[in-house]
Protein backbone atom coordinates (compact mmCIF):
# COMPACT_ATOMS: atom_id res chain seq x y z
CA UNK A 1 0.00 0.00 0.00
CA UNK A 2 2.82 2.41 0.83
CA UNK A 3 4.36 1.87 -2.62
CA UNK A 4 1.05 2.49 -4.28
CA UNK A 5 0.59 5.60 -2.21
CA UNK A 6 4.09 6.83 -3.04
CA UNK A 7 3.39 6.23 -6.73
CA UNK A 8 0.13 8.17 -6.52
CA UNK A 9 1.75 11.10 -4.70
CA UNK A 10 4.46 11.22 -7.33
CA UNK A 11 1.90 11.01 -10.12
CA UNK A 12 -0.14 13.86 -8.61
CA UNK A 13 2.94 15.98 -8.18
CA UNK A 14 4.10 15.34 -11.74
CA UNK A 15 0.89 16.45 -13.40
CA UNK A 16 1.13 19.53 -15.54
CA UNK A 17 -2.23 20.89 -14.43
CA UNK A 18 -1.11 20.78 -10.79
CA UNK A 19 2.12 22.56 -11.63
CA UNK A 20 0.33 25.14 -13.77
CA UNK A 21 -2.33 25.95 -11.17
CA UNK A 22 0.17 26.17 -8.32
CA UNK A 23 2.42 28.36 -10.47
CA UNK A 24 -0.54 30.65 -11.22
CA UNK A 25 -1.35 30.92 -7.54
CA UNK A 26 2.27 31.75 -6.71
CA UNK A 27 2.30 34.35 -9.45
CA UNK A 28 -0.86 35.89 -8.01
CA UNK A 29 0.76 36.03 -4.58
CA UNK A 30 3.83 37.81 -5.92
CA UNK A 31 1.65 40.21 -7.89
CA UNK A 32 -0.46 40.90 -4.80
CA UNK A 33 2.65 41.64 -2.74
CA UNK A 34 4.04 43.99 -5.37
CA UNK A 35 0.73 45.81 -5.84
CA UNK A 36 0.34 46.24 -2.08
CA UNK A 37 3.84 47.63 -1.71
CA UNK A 38 3.37 50.04 -4.60
CA UNK A 39 -0.13 51.31 -3.89
CA UNK A 40 -0.92 51.25 -0.21
CA UNK A 41 0.37 50.95 3.28
CA UNK A 42 -0.65 47.46 4.17
CA UNK A 43 -1.82 46.74 7.69
CA UNK A 44 -0.89 43.17 8.54
CA UNK A 45 -3.63 42.76 11.10
CA UNK A 46 -6.09 42.42 8.19
CA UNK A 47 -4.48 39.18 6.99
CA UNK A 48 -7.32 36.88 8.14
CA UNK A 49 -9.75 38.83 5.94
CA UNK A 50 -7.38 38.46 2.98
CA UNK A 51 -7.17 34.71 3.56
CA UNK A 52 -10.96 34.48 3.70
CA UNK A 53 -11.17 36.51 0.52
CA UNK A 54 -8.82 34.22 -1.37
CA UNK A 55 -10.54 31.07 -0.12
CA UNK A 56 -12.91 31.01 -3.11
CA UNK A 57 -9.93 30.74 -5.47
CA UNK A 58 -8.26 28.03 -3.43
CA UNK A 59 -11.45 26.01 -3.06
CA UNK A 60 -12.19 26.27 -6.78
CA UNK A 61 -8.66 25.19 -7.67
CA UNK A 62 -8.97 22.32 -5.18
CA UNK A 63 -12.18 21.15 -6.83
CA UNK A 64 -10.45 21.17 -10.24
CA UNK A 65 -7.40 19.33 -8.90
CA UNK A 66 -9.51 16.70 -7.14
CA UNK A 67 -11.62 16.13 -10.23
CA UNK A 68 -8.77 16.02 -12.68
CA UNK A 69 -6.61 13.70 -10.57
CA UNK A 70 -9.01 10.82 -11.21
CA UNK A 71 -10.77 12.18 -14.30
CA UNK A 72 -7.51 12.24 -16.25
CA UNK A 73 -6.90 8.60 -15.34
CA UNK A 74 -10.29 7.61 -16.64
CA UNK A 75 -10.00 9.80 -19.71
CA UNK A 76 -6.58 8.41 -20.67
CA UNK A 77 -7.63 4.85 -19.82
CA UNK A 78 -4.78 4.66 -17.34
CA UNK A 79 -7.01 3.04 -14.73
CA UNK A 80 -6.81 -0.18 -16.78
CA UNK A 81 -3.03 -0.08 -16.69
CA UNK A 82 -2.92 0.56 -12.94
CA UNK A 83 -5.33 -2.30 -12.25
CA UNK A 84 -3.04 -4.69 -14.10
CA UNK A 85 -0.43 -3.79 -11.48
CA UNK A 86 -2.68 -3.58 -8.41
CA UNK A 87 -5.98 -5.37 -8.93
CA UNK A 88 -7.36 -4.55 -5.46
CA UNK A 89 -9.60 -1.71 -6.45
CA UNK A 90 -10.27 -0.59 -2.89
CA UNK A 91 -6.57 0.02 -2.38
CA UNK A 92 -6.20 1.81 -5.69
CA UNK A 93 -9.10 4.09 -4.84
CA UNK A 94 -7.89 4.71 -1.31
CA UNK A 95 -4.39 5.57 -2.52
CA UNK A 96 -5.72 7.94 -5.15
CA UNK A 97 -8.06 9.68 -2.71
CA UNK A 98 -5.36 9.96 -0.05
CA UNK A 99 -2.74 11.30 -2.47
CA UNK A 100 -5.13 13.77 -4.03
CA UNK A 101 -6.67 15.12 -0.84
CA UNK A 102 -3.45 15.24 1.18
CA UNK A 103 -1.68 17.03 -1.67
CA UNK A 104 -4.46 19.59 -1.97
CA UNK A 105 -4.34 20.21 1.78
CA UNK A 106 -0.58 20.75 1.73
CA UNK A 107 -0.74 22.98 -1.35
CA UNK A 108 -3.47 25.10 0.28
CA UNK A 109 -1.47 25.54 3.47
CA UNK A 110 1.74 26.37 1.61
CA UNK A 111 0.03 28.86 -0.72
CA UNK A 112 -1.57 30.66 2.22
CA UNK A 113 1.69 30.66 4.16
CA UNK A 114 3.45 32.20 1.18
CA UNK A 115 0.68 34.77 0.78
CA UNK A 116 0.95 35.61 4.47
CA UNK A 117 4.72 35.91 4.19
CA UNK A 118 4.46 38.16 1.13
CA UNK A 119 1.96 40.44 2.84
CA UNK A 120 3.99 40.44 6.07
CA UNK A 121 7.03 41.56 4.08
CA UNK A 122 4.95 44.24 2.38
CA UNK A 123 3.60 45.41 5.73
CA UNK A 124 7.04 45.45 7.30
CA UNK A 125 8.45 47.44 4.38
CA UNK A 126 5.71 49.95 3.60
CA UNK A 127 2.87 49.44 6.03
CA UNK A 128 2.15 48.49 9.57
CA UNK A 129 2.54 45.34 11.64
CA UNK A 130 0.80 46.86 14.63
CA UNK A 131 -1.60 44.47 16.32
CA UNK A 132 0.05 41.39 14.83
CA UNK A 133 0.26 39.64 18.16
CA UNK A 134 -0.20 36.04 19.29
CA UNK A 135 -4.00 36.27 19.12
CA UNK A 136 -3.77 37.60 15.56
CA UNK A 137 -1.40 34.76 14.65
CA UNK A 138 -3.79 32.18 16.10
CA UNK A 139 -6.71 33.72 14.22
CA UNK A 140 -4.77 33.79 10.95
CA UNK A 141 -3.62 30.21 11.40
CA UNK A 142 -7.21 29.18 12.18
CA UNK A 143 -8.51 30.78 9.00
CA UNK A 144 -5.71 29.23 6.94
CA UNK A 145 -6.43 25.81 8.43
CA UNK A 146 -10.16 26.10 7.76
CA UNK A 147 -9.53 27.24 4.18
CA UNK A 148 -7.18 24.29 3.67
CA UNK A 149 -9.72 21.87 5.16
CA UNK A 150 -12.51 23.30 3.01
CA UNK A 151 -10.27 23.03 -0.06
CA UNK A 152 -9.61 19.40 0.83
CA UNK A 153 -13.31 18.67 1.25
CA UNK A 154 -14.13 20.31 -2.08
CA UNK A 155 -11.31 18.38 -3.73
CA UNK A 156 -13.10 15.32 -2.39
CA UNK A 157 -16.35 16.49 -4.01
CA UNK A 158 -14.56 16.93 -7.32
CA UNK A 159 -12.82 13.59 -7.00
CA UNK A 160 -16.01 11.73 -6.12
CA UNK A 161 -18.03 13.20 -8.97
CA UNK A 162 -15.25 12.73 -11.54
CA UNK A 163 -14.73 9.14 -10.45
CA UNK A 164 -18.43 8.31 -10.60
CA UNK A 165 -18.77 10.02 -13.97
CA UNK A 166 -15.38 8.78 -15.17
CA UNK A 167 -14.53 12.24 -16.44
CA UNK A 168 -13.24 15.54 -15.02
CA UNK A 169 -15.77 17.50 -17.04
CA UNK A 170 -18.62 15.71 -15.27
CA UNK A 171 -17.35 16.93 -11.91
CA UNK A 172 -16.84 20.48 -13.13
CA UNK A 173 -20.20 20.60 -14.92
CA UNK A 174 -22.17 19.04 -12.10
CA UNK A 175 -20.34 21.17 -9.54
CA UNK A 176 -21.01 24.40 -11.36
CA UNK A 177 -24.61 23.46 -12.10
CA UNK A 178 -25.32 22.44 -8.53
CA UNK A 179 -23.54 25.20 -6.65
CA UNK A 180 -24.49 28.08 -8.91
CA UNK A 181 -27.91 27.10 -10.21
CA UNK A 182 -29.50 24.53 -7.90
CA UNK A 183 -28.37 26.07 -4.62
CA UNK A 184 -29.48 29.54 -5.70
CA UNK A 185 -32.85 28.18 -6.74
CA UNK A 186 -33.21 26.36 -3.42
CA UNK A 187 -32.15 29.46 -1.53
CA UNK A 188 -34.91 31.42 -3.25
CA UNK A 189 -37.67 28.84 -3.48
CA UNK A 190 -37.13 26.68 -0.41
CA UNK A 191 -35.36 28.81 2.24
CA UNK A 192 -36.14 26.16 4.88
CA UNK A 193 -33.64 23.88 3.12
CA UNK A 194 -30.83 26.41 3.54
CA UNK A 195 -29.13 24.45 6.37
CA UNK A 196 -28.29 21.73 3.85
CA UNK A 197 -26.75 23.97 1.21
CA UNK A 198 -23.04 23.44 0.65
CA UNK A 199 -22.28 27.09 -0.10
CA UNK A 200 -23.97 28.31 3.10
CA UNK A 201 -22.12 25.78 5.23
CA UNK A 202 -18.85 26.57 3.47
CA UNK A 203 -19.39 30.26 4.16
CA UNK A 204 -20.02 29.63 7.85
CA UNK A 205 -17.01 27.32 8.07
CA UNK A 206 -14.67 29.97 6.65
CA UNK A 207 -16.11 33.06 8.33
CA UNK A 208 -16.52 31.29 11.68
CA UNK A 209 -19.41 33.48 12.69
CA UNK A 210 -22.65 31.53 13.26
CA UNK A 211 -24.47 34.74 14.00
CA UNK A 212 -24.04 35.77 10.35
CA UNK A 213 -25.73 32.54 9.23
CA UNK A 214 -28.85 32.39 11.38
CA UNK A 215 -30.70 30.01 9.06
CA UNK A 216 -28.08 27.30 9.49
CA UNK A 217 -28.53 26.98 13.25
CA UNK A 218 -25.26 25.18 13.68
CA UNK A 219 -21.71 25.87 14.81
CA UNK A 220 -18.62 26.34 12.65
CA UNK A 221 -17.48 22.83 13.55
CA UNK A 222 -20.96 21.53 12.77
CA UNK A 223 -20.81 23.12 9.31
CA UNK A 224 -17.38 21.59 8.71
CA UNK A 225 -18.58 18.17 9.84
CA UNK A 226 -21.64 18.40 7.60
CA UNK A 227 -19.48 19.27 4.58
CA UNK A 228 -17.03 16.50 5.43
CA UNK A 229 -19.90 14.02 5.75
CA UNK A 230 -21.24 14.98 2.31
CA UNK A 231 -17.74 14.58 0.87
CA UNK A 232 -17.31 11.21 2.57
CA UNK A 233 -20.64 9.96 1.21
CA UNK A 234 -19.66 11.08 -2.31
CA UNK A 235 -16.31 9.33 -2.03
CA UNK A 236 -17.94 6.17 -0.65
CA UNK A 237 -20.41 6.08 -3.53
CA UNK A 238 -17.58 6.65 -6.01
CA UNK A 239 -15.53 3.87 -4.40
CA UNK A 240 -18.50 1.51 -4.45
CA UNK A 241 -19.06 2.18 -8.14
CA UNK A 242 -15.38 1.72 -8.85
CA UNK A 243 -15.34 -1.64 -7.09
CA UNK A 244 -18.37 -3.01 -8.90
CA UNK A 245 -18.31 -1.57 -12.39
CA UNK A 246 -16.47 -3.09 -15.33
CA UNK A 247 -13.37 -1.27 -16.51
CA UNK A 248 -13.48 -1.26 -20.28
CA UNK B 1 1.81 -29.14 -14.15
CA UNK B 2 -1.02 -26.75 -13.30
CA UNK B 3 -2.41 -24.75 -16.19
CA UNK B 4 -1.56 -21.09 -16.26
CA UNK B 5 -4.95 -19.99 -17.54
CA UNK B 6 -8.25 -21.80 -17.00
CA UNK B 7 -11.53 -20.56 -18.35
CA UNK B 8 -14.71 -22.52 -17.66
CA UNK B 9 -18.06 -21.73 -19.24
CA UNK B 10 -17.22 -18.04 -19.42
CA UNK B 11 -20.09 -15.85 -20.55
CA UNK B 12 -20.07 -12.08 -20.58
CA UNK B 13 -23.05 -9.97 -21.49
CA UNK B 14 -23.04 -6.21 -21.76
CA UNK B 15 -26.29 -4.41 -21.10
CA UNK B 16 -27.38 -1.93 -23.71
CA UNK B 17 -30.16 0.59 -23.93
CA UNK B 18 -33.78 -0.60 -23.71
CA UNK B 19 -32.83 -3.78 -21.90
CA UNK B 20 -30.97 -5.21 -24.87
CA UNK B 21 -27.85 -7.23 -24.27
CA UNK B 22 -24.71 -7.93 -26.25
CA UNK B 23 -23.06 -11.28 -25.66
CA UNK B 24 -19.29 -10.78 -25.93
CA UNK B 25 -18.25 -14.23 -24.73
CA UNK B 26 -20.59 -17.17 -24.86
CA UNK B 27 -19.65 -20.25 -22.84
CA UNK B 28 -15.92 -20.24 -23.48
CA UNK B 29 -13.76 -23.07 -22.15
CA UNK B 30 -10.02 -22.72 -22.39
CA UNK B 31 -6.94 -24.19 -20.77
CA UNK B 32 -3.50 -22.74 -21.38
CA UNK B 33 -0.63 -24.93 -20.18
CA UNK B 34 2.56 -23.60 -18.69
CA UNK B 35 5.37 -22.54 -21.01
CA UNK B 36 5.48 -21.60 -24.67
CA UNK B 37 3.46 -19.26 -26.80
CA UNK B 38 -0.31 -19.63 -26.96
CA UNK B 39 -2.08 -17.85 -29.81
CA UNK B 40 -5.59 -16.58 -29.12
CA UNK B 41 -7.23 -15.88 -32.46
CA UNK B 42 -10.52 -14.54 -33.57
CA UNK B 43 -12.11 -11.88 -35.74
CA UNK B 44 -13.12 -8.49 -34.35
CA UNK B 45 -15.85 -8.87 -31.75
CA UNK B 46 -15.09 -12.55 -31.16
CA UNK B 47 -14.54 -11.94 -27.46
CA UNK B 48 -10.75 -12.06 -27.19
CA UNK B 49 -10.27 -8.78 -25.35
CA UNK B 50 -13.27 -9.41 -23.10
CA UNK B 51 -11.79 -12.77 -22.13
CA UNK B 52 -8.47 -11.11 -21.34
CA UNK B 53 -10.25 -8.42 -19.31
CA UNK B 54 -12.07 -11.13 -17.34
CA UNK B 55 -8.78 -12.91 -16.65
CA UNK B 56 -7.25 -9.69 -15.35
CA UNK B 57 -10.25 -8.85 -13.21
CA UNK B 58 -11.15 -5.75 -15.20
CA UNK B 59 -14.64 -6.98 -16.07
CA UNK B 60 -16.81 -9.44 -14.19
CA UNK B 61 -18.05 -12.56 -15.95
CA UNK B 62 -21.82 -12.85 -16.18
CA UNK B 63 -21.47 -16.61 -15.79
CA UNK B 64 -18.48 -18.92 -15.52
CA UNK B 65 -15.06 -18.79 -14.00
CA UNK B 66 -11.60 -17.81 -15.03
CA UNK B 67 -8.35 -18.40 -13.22
CA UNK B 68 -4.92 -16.97 -13.80
CA UNK B 69 -2.07 -18.89 -12.18
CA UNK B 70 -4.73 -20.69 -10.13
CA UNK B 71 -6.31 -17.49 -8.85
CA UNK B 72 -9.77 -16.21 -9.59
CA UNK B 73 -10.07 -12.42 -10.00
CA UNK B 74 -10.71 -11.93 -6.25
CA UNK B 75 -7.31 -13.43 -5.45
CA UNK B 76 -5.50 -11.94 -8.40
CA UNK B 77 -3.35 -9.69 -6.21
CA UNK B 78 -1.51 -12.81 -5.00
CA UNK B 79 -0.13 -13.49 -8.48
CA UNK B 80 -0.31 -10.17 -10.33
CA UNK B 81 3.40 -9.60 -9.70
CA UNK B 82 4.08 -12.64 -11.91
CA UNK B 83 1.87 -11.41 -14.75
CA UNK B 84 2.72 -8.77 -17.35
CA UNK B 85 -0.01 -7.61 -19.68
CA UNK B 86 -1.14 -5.30 -22.42
CA UNK B 87 -4.87 -4.85 -22.89
CA UNK B 88 -5.77 -3.32 -26.25
CA UNK B 89 -3.73 -0.15 -26.77
CA UNK B 90 -1.44 0.49 -23.82
CA UNK B 91 -2.62 3.56 -21.94
CA UNK B 92 0.02 5.82 -20.46
CA UNK B 93 -0.01 9.44 -19.39
CA UNK B 94 0.55 11.34 -22.64
CA UNK B 95 2.32 14.28 -21.02
CA UNK B 96 4.77 12.18 -19.04
CA UNK B 97 7.84 10.71 -20.65
CA UNK B 98 7.96 7.00 -21.38
CA UNK B 99 10.52 6.56 -18.62
CA UNK B 100 8.40 8.52 -16.14
CA UNK B 101 5.37 6.38 -16.94
CA UNK B 102 7.30 3.16 -16.36
CA UNK B 103 8.89 4.46 -13.17
CA UNK B 104 5.48 5.33 -11.75
CA UNK B 105 4.18 1.86 -12.55
CA UNK B 106 7.35 0.17 -11.36
CA UNK B 107 7.14 1.96 -8.05
CA UNK B 108 3.90 0.07 -7.29
CA UNK B 109 5.88 -3.18 -7.31
CA UNK B 110 9.11 -1.73 -5.94
CA UNK B 111 10.86 -1.88 -9.31
CA UNK B 112 13.80 0.47 -9.59
CA UNK B 113 15.15 2.71 -12.33
CA UNK B 114 17.72 0.20 -13.56
CA UNK B 115 15.01 -2.29 -14.47
CA UNK B 116 13.02 0.45 -16.17
CA UNK B 117 16.06 1.38 -18.24
CA UNK B 118 16.59 -2.28 -19.15
CA UNK B 119 12.99 -2.73 -20.26
CA UNK B 120 13.19 0.41 -22.40
CA UNK B 121 16.42 -0.88 -23.90
CA UNK B 122 14.86 -4.25 -24.60
CA UNK B 123 12.06 -2.76 -26.71
CA UNK B 124 14.30 -0.27 -28.48
CA UNK B 125 12.93 2.85 -26.83
CA UNK B 126 15.98 3.93 -24.86
CA UNK B 127 16.74 6.90 -27.12
CA UNK B 128 13.24 8.35 -26.90
CA UNK B 129 12.61 7.35 -23.29
CA UNK B 130 12.67 10.91 -22.00
CA UNK B 131 10.29 12.32 -24.60
CA UNK B 132 6.63 12.86 -23.81
CA UNK B 133 4.49 9.86 -24.71
CA UNK B 134 2.17 12.12 -26.75
CA UNK B 135 5.01 12.57 -29.24
CA UNK B 136 5.35 8.80 -29.76
CA UNK B 137 4.06 7.03 -32.83
CA UNK B 138 1.50 4.26 -32.42
CA UNK B 139 4.25 1.69 -32.73
CA UNK B 140 6.36 3.40 -30.08
CA UNK B 141 3.41 3.49 -27.71
CA UNK B 142 2.96 -0.21 -28.34
CA UNK B 143 6.64 -0.81 -27.55
CA UNK B 144 6.23 1.18 -24.36
CA UNK B 145 3.29 -1.03 -23.43
CA UNK B 146 5.40 -4.10 -24.04
CA UNK B 147 8.17 -2.60 -21.91
CA UNK B 148 5.62 -2.07 -19.12
CA UNK B 149 4.51 -5.67 -19.43
CA UNK B 150 8.13 -6.87 -19.26
CA UNK B 151 8.97 -4.68 -16.28
CA UNK B 152 7.89 -7.27 -13.73
CA UNK B 153 10.01 -9.96 -15.40
CA UNK B 154 6.77 -11.93 -15.58
CA UNK B 155 6.17 -15.68 -15.70
CA UNK B 156 3.05 -15.05 -17.73
CA UNK B 157 2.74 -12.45 -20.42
CA UNK B 158 -0.73 -11.58 -21.70
CA UNK B 159 -0.50 -9.55 -24.88
CA UNK B 160 -3.61 -8.27 -26.60
CA UNK B 161 -2.74 -7.51 -30.22
CA UNK B 162 0.88 -6.60 -29.44
CA UNK B 163 1.78 -6.00 -33.09
CA UNK B 164 -0.81 -3.22 -33.51
CA UNK B 165 0.82 -0.25 -35.15
CA UNK B 166 4.26 -1.80 -35.35
CA UNK B 167 6.31 -1.55 -38.51
CA UNK B 168 7.61 -4.78 -40.11
CA UNK B 169 10.87 -4.58 -38.16
CA UNK B 170 8.92 -4.07 -34.96
CA UNK B 171 6.69 -7.05 -35.73
CA UNK B 172 9.74 -9.24 -36.22
CA UNK B 173 11.22 -7.96 -32.94
CA UNK B 174 8.02 -8.73 -31.05
CA UNK B 175 7.89 -12.17 -32.65
CA UNK B 176 11.47 -12.86 -31.61
CA UNK B 177 10.76 -11.56 -28.12
CA UNK B 178 7.73 -13.83 -27.74
CA UNK B 179 9.70 -16.81 -29.02
CA UNK B 180 12.54 -16.12 -26.63
CA UNK B 181 10.22 -15.72 -23.67
CA UNK B 182 8.40 -18.91 -24.62
CA UNK B 183 11.68 -20.80 -24.92
CA UNK B 184 12.71 -19.50 -21.48
CA UNK B 185 9.78 -21.41 -20.01
CA UNK B 186 7.47 -18.43 -19.64
CA UNK B 187 3.94 -18.52 -20.90
CA UNK B 188 3.03 -15.98 -23.55
CA UNK B 189 -0.69 -15.68 -24.20
CA UNK B 190 -1.09 -13.55 -27.28
CA UNK B 191 -4.22 -12.47 -29.09
CA UNK B 192 -3.66 -11.41 -32.64
CA UNK B 193 -5.16 -10.87 -36.04
CA UNK B 194 -1.87 -11.44 -37.80
CA UNK B 195 -2.28 -15.13 -38.35
CA UNK B 196 1.02 -15.62 -40.13
CA UNK B 197 2.80 -14.22 -37.09
CA UNK B 198 0.95 -16.52 -34.76
CA UNK B 199 1.61 -19.52 -36.99
CA UNK B 200 5.33 -18.76 -36.87
CA UNK B 201 5.42 -18.06 -33.16
CA UNK B 202 2.79 -20.06 -31.30
CA UNK B 203 3.01 -23.62 -30.06
CA UNK B 204 -0.70 -23.87 -29.43
CA UNK B 205 -3.69 -21.84 -30.56
CA UNK B 206 -7.33 -21.33 -29.77
CA UNK B 207 -9.64 -19.89 -32.38
CA UNK B 208 -12.61 -17.90 -31.18
CA UNK B 209 -15.72 -16.98 -33.11
CA UNK B 210 -18.81 -15.25 -31.73
CA UNK B 211 -17.59 -15.72 -28.20
CA UNK B 212 -16.99 -19.46 -28.51
CA UNK B 213 -13.94 -21.57 -29.04
CA UNK B 214 -14.13 -23.30 -32.42
CA UNK B 215 -10.69 -24.92 -32.41
CA UNK B 216 -7.99 -25.38 -29.84
CA UNK B 217 -4.76 -27.36 -29.65
CA UNK B 218 -1.22 -27.49 -30.96
CA UNK B 219 -0.83 -25.45 -34.13
CA UNK B 220 -0.10 -28.49 -36.32
CA UNK B 221 -3.22 -30.26 -35.07
CA UNK B 222 -5.42 -27.27 -35.72
CA UNK B 223 -3.89 -26.93 -39.16
CA UNK B 224 -4.44 -30.58 -39.98
CA UNK B 225 -8.08 -30.15 -39.03
CA UNK B 226 -8.34 -27.81 -42.00
CA UNK B 227 -10.32 -29.23 -44.89
CA UNK B 228 -7.97 -28.31 -47.72
CA UNK B 229 -6.06 -31.57 -47.88
CA UNK B 230 -4.38 -32.80 -51.05
CA UNK B 231 -1.05 -32.79 -52.86
CA UNK B 232 0.92 -30.17 -54.72
CA UNK B 233 2.87 -31.54 -57.66
CA UNK B 234 5.49 -29.88 -59.85
CA UNK B 235 6.91 -31.41 -63.01
CA UNK B 236 8.37 -30.17 -66.29
CA UNK B 237 5.57 -31.24 -68.65
CA UNK B 238 2.52 -29.89 -66.87
CA UNK B 239 -0.08 -30.52 -69.64
CA UNK B 240 1.03 -34.17 -69.96
CA UNK B 241 0.87 -34.55 -66.20
CA UNK B 242 -2.66 -33.17 -66.02
CA UNK B 243 -3.75 -35.43 -68.88
CA UNK B 244 -2.18 -38.52 -67.31
CA UNK B 245 -3.74 -37.91 -63.91
CA UNK B 246 -7.14 -37.29 -65.53
CA UNK B 247 -6.92 -40.54 -67.49
CA UNK B 248 -6.11 -42.39 -64.26
CA UNK B 249 -9.25 -40.96 -62.61
CA UNK B 250 -7.31 -38.66 -60.30
CA UNK B 251 -8.82 -35.19 -59.96
CA UNK B 252 -6.22 -32.51 -60.63
CA UNK B 253 -6.09 -28.90 -61.73
CA UNK B 254 -3.46 -26.30 -62.50
CA UNK B 255 -3.06 -23.51 -59.97
CA UNK B 256 -0.32 -20.92 -60.40
CA UNK B 257 2.10 -23.30 -62.16
CA UNK B 258 1.50 -26.10 -59.66
CA UNK B 259 -0.76 -29.10 -60.14
CA UNK B 260 -3.19 -29.47 -57.24
CA UNK B 261 -4.20 -33.09 -56.85
CA UNK B 262 -7.33 -33.93 -54.87
CA UNK B 263 -6.16 -37.07 -53.10
CA UNK B 264 -5.19 -37.46 -49.45
CA UNK B 265 -1.45 -37.10 -48.79
CA UNK B 266 -1.41 -40.76 -47.74
CA UNK B 267 -2.05 -41.71 -51.41
CA UNK B 268 1.01 -39.84 -52.72
CA UNK B 269 2.57 -43.13 -53.94
CA UNK B 270 -0.36 -43.70 -56.32
CA UNK B 271 0.20 -40.29 -57.89
CA UNK B 272 3.96 -40.69 -58.30
CA UNK B 273 3.56 -44.21 -59.78
CA UNK B 274 0.89 -43.07 -62.26
CA UNK B 275 3.10 -40.24 -63.52
CA UNK B 276 6.33 -42.26 -63.49
CA UNK B 277 4.70 -45.02 -65.54
CA UNK B 278 4.30 -42.45 -68.35
CA UNK B 279 7.86 -41.22 -67.94
CA UNK B 280 6.81 -38.05 -66.11
CA UNK B 281 9.13 -37.43 -63.16
CA UNK B 282 8.29 -35.05 -60.33
CA UNK B 283 10.42 -32.08 -59.38
CA UNK B 284 8.38 -31.43 -56.22
CA UNK B 285 5.72 -33.21 -54.24
CA UNK B 286 4.26 -31.95 -50.98
CA UNK B 287 1.09 -31.99 -48.98
CA UNK B 288 -1.30 -29.16 -49.74
CA UNK B 289 -1.82 -28.13 -46.12
CA UNK B 290 -4.09 -25.35 -45.14
CA UNK B 291 -2.35 -22.44 -43.50
CA UNK B 292 -3.68 -20.94 -40.32
CA UNK B 293 -5.43 -18.20 -42.24
CA UNK B 294 -7.40 -20.69 -44.31
CA UNK B 295 -8.37 -22.73 -41.27
CA UNK B 296 -9.24 -19.56 -39.39
CA UNK B 297 -11.47 -18.25 -42.15
CA UNK B 298 -13.19 -21.62 -42.56
CA UNK B 299 -13.82 -22.06 -38.85
CA UNK B 300 -14.86 -18.52 -38.07
CA UNK B 301 -16.94 -18.39 -41.26
CA UNK B 302 -18.74 -21.58 -40.21
CA UNK B 303 -19.41 -20.17 -36.78
CA UNK B 304 -20.78 -16.96 -38.25
CA UNK B 305 -23.08 -18.86 -40.57
CA UNK B 306 -24.33 -21.01 -37.69
CA UNK B 307 -24.86 -17.89 -35.66
CA UNK B 308 -27.04 -16.27 -38.30
CA UNK B 309 -29.21 -19.31 -38.90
Amino acid sequence: MSRLLASEFRRFRSRRLVKALVALELLAIVATGVIVVLTQEYVLVGLPDVLMGTSLVLVSVAWILGASSIGADWHAGHITTILTWEPRRGRVMLAKIAASLASVFVVSIVIQALLGAALAAAAAGAGSTAGADAAWLAESAGVALRVALLSTIFAGFGFGLASAGRNSAVALGVGFGYLVIVENLVRGLRPQWTPWLLTENAGLFIVDSPIDFPLLARSTVGAGLYLAAVGAVLLLVASGLFRTRDVN
Amino acid sequence: MDPVIEVEGLRKEYRRLRGRRTVAVDGLDLVVPQGGVFGFLGPNGAGKTTTIRCLLGLVRPTVGRCRLLGQEPAGLHRVIGRVGSIVESPTMYPRFSGRRNLELLGRISGIGRARVARALEEVGLAERADDQVKTYSLGMKQRLGIAAALLKDPEVLILDEPANGLDPAGIVEVRELMRRLGRDGRTVFVSSHILGEVQQTADRVAILARGRSVAVGPVHEVLSAGRATGLLVRLDDVPAGLRTLGEAGIEARLDDGVIKVRVPPAEAARVTRTLADRGLYLTELRADEADLETVFLELTGDASREGTR
